[in-house]
């Protein structure tokens, strides 16, 4: 099997990932061999119904649910690139641009 | 070591390009560690790089990716936090392919590291710069992650001891997710004994990971294990007529030696060894676009130039911040899992791996008490030899990849030289064995040299 450009396009529209025209060709033909070559999995005896495996405890062990404080050497202040009144501050989208609700403006 | 001669033998491993953080960083992280109190524990003084990928306050984790280039963790690591309360110190952070996707750290949006024997060559991946940053005696040990062979397959390239523990077995907090039901934290050390007691130090329970195991850190033997009563296995399939002629010689010879030692050697079989790495780059790519989901420009990852909206500033970010192997795993991921073709691939790869998990489980259900097998099927290959197909770089990792899916605990060691080129030897074990893999690899280390030509 292989996998067209539109494909790829539409798959990479899935993943939220710009992908260049001009890397395109490339990127179809890599994932028709990736995906060629996985396939063969579909030719193996049982493993349409053998039990799926996962490894690891069955289920994950619950703690008590209460509100403990975050070990972080750290705080979010220091971790984005502008930080006032507990709010993350980012640059404006341009969707929002031209014309912005005075509300939303705080400057 | 003191401050200095670590600094100098960091320096002199410069050229490997193995190793992401600048000295000046490196000489600042380690004095800011040694505020703490007086070192004291099993690695009092011992310094130990770690993988890109695995958090640390002293030093930037940017899991080799532009994406996250310069992010600070504002936590350490369960395993950086039990390592620096045995005493060790933190060196700084070592090169990967971008997320630990690859088999050669020239995946690696900072560059590819050299294999310390061969410039030309590759140190093996994900893990290289720790391998080769070992392998150059800068330091004693270091830590690396597996996901499909990231810590082994890499030692082996480089001539060094390389552990994947037991899936859960060693916490994951602080490890950044790449494929969840697969990855672990890994150690490289120049000797047994050097690995098996950083092991010790960050195996163990940990209320911040529910998915380690409930169970006590691993006890490494001190001595090597009295093979008489052992019985390893030979699987055939690690063994094809393919296999590269060093690779089956050095095997040879360990395995004679193991006999030597009084083991007792048995054929056996685990017939879907084959199928081992369609699954996996099944499995692995699918995991991976969930986990990556989270570089987007928004919650992590930088904006790349004027966004229209917040699909737009989602793109940017992540078609420029990924690399190409990358981008490549999140879109195969992205296409196993979509409606129509999730359970042809997905479902049926976590079956596959259900029939890859009962091969193991027959064989040591069957007398068998650990496998030994080649780590690689090849020595270090070339770099760029491997870069325009990507299939043909994932079967770098056929011999290892078995035991990620099988969550069982695997090593390498050095088990001779072919034309210069370390080889390293696979022992496997059944889950939470460490200690029985350990005391086997002690004994066929003190009757191999790895630097010996096979």
């Amino acid at each position: 099997m292989s996998v067209s450009k539109d494909e790829v396009l539409k798959i990479a529209q899935l993943a939220e990932l710009h992908v260049d025209d001009a890397a395109l060709p490339v990127l179809a033909q890599q994932m028709s061999r990736i995906l060629d070559y996985v396939a063969q999995i579909a030719t193996v005896a049982g493993s349409e119904s053998a039990p799926p495996f996962i490894p690891g405890p069955v289920s994950a062990p619950f703690r008590a649910d209460e509100v403990r404080p975050a070990p972080l050497a750290f705080g979010p202040k220091d971790l984005a690139p502008a930080f006032r009144d507990g709010f993350f501050l980012v640059p404006r989208l341009g969707q929002f641009a031209a014309g912005a609700d005075a509300a939303v403006d705080d400057e | 070591m003191s401050e200095g001669a670590l600094l100098d033998r960091l320096a002199q491993a410069g050229p490997l390009h193995a190793l992401l953080t600048p000295l000046d960083e490196v000489r600042s992280g380690v004095a800011a560690q040694a505020t703490r109190p007086p070192a004291q524990g099993v690695l009092a003084g011992v310094p130990l790089v770690v993988k890109d990928n695995i958090c640390t306050l002293e030093y930037t984790t940017s899991c080799g990716s532009r994406i996250l280039e310069g992010y600070r963790s504002p936590f350490d690591a369960t395993a950086i936090v039990r390592l620096k309360a045995a005493g060790a110190v933190i060196a700084g952070k070592s090169n990967c392919d971008e997320f630990a996707m690859g088999s050669s750290t020239e995946h690696s949006a900072y560059g590819r590291t050299n294999h310390p024997l061969d410039p030309a060559r590759v140190p093996g991946g994900s893990s290289g710069g720790s391998a080769a940053l070992v392998a150059a005696r800068a330091v004693p040990a270091a830590l690396g992650s597996e996901t499909g062979g990231s810590v082994r397959q890499p030692a082996a390239f480089c001539g060094v001891v390389g552990i994947k523990p037991t899936y859960g077995r060693v916490s994951r907090y602080g490890l950044v997710a790449f494929g969840s039901s697969l990855d672990q934290i890994g150690v490289f050390g120049d000797t047994v004994t050097q690995a098996g007691r950083v092991l010790s130090v960050i195996s163990g329970r940990d209320p911040f990971d529910s998915t380690c195991a409930d169970r006590d850190p691993v006890v490494p033997p001190e001595r090597p294990r009295d093979l008489k009563d052992v019985v390893i296995g030979i699987p055939g399939e690690y063994f094809p007529a393919d296999l590269d002629r060093g690779v089956r010689r050095a095997c040879e010879r360990a395995m004679e030696r193991l006999r030597a030692l009084g083991a007792t050697l048995r054929d056996v079989s685990l017939p879907h060894t084959k199928y081992a790495i369609p699954t996996y780059y099944i499995i692995a790519p699918a995991e991976a676009s969930s986990n990556l989901a989270r570089y987007d420009g928004v919650r992590y990852g930088p904006r790349f130039g004027d966004p229209v909206d917040v699909r737009a500033l989602y793109r940017n970010t992540r078609g420029q911040g990924f690399g190409p192997e990358v981008r490549r795993r999140v879109l195969v991921g992205t296409y196993v899992l979509s409606s129509g073709y999730y359970e042809a691939y997905y479902g049926r790869a976590q079956r596959m791996r259900g029939l890859i998990a009962q091969d193991f489980d027959r064989v040591f259900g069957d007398g068998i008490d650990l496998l030994f097998t080649p780590a690689t099927p090849t020595p270090a290959f070339r770099a760029g030899e491997n870069m325009a197909d990507p299939v043909a770089m994932y079967l770098a990792d056929i011999f290892t990849v078995t035991a990620n899916l099988a969550g069982l605990p695997a090593m390498t060691i050095p088990i001779g030289r072919v034309q210069g080129l370390p080889i390293g030897g696979q022992l496997i074990a059944p889950a939470f064995e460490e200690a029985r893999m350990l005391g086997t690899a002690l004994a066929l280390e003190a009757v191999v040299t790895g630097t010996e030509e096979a």
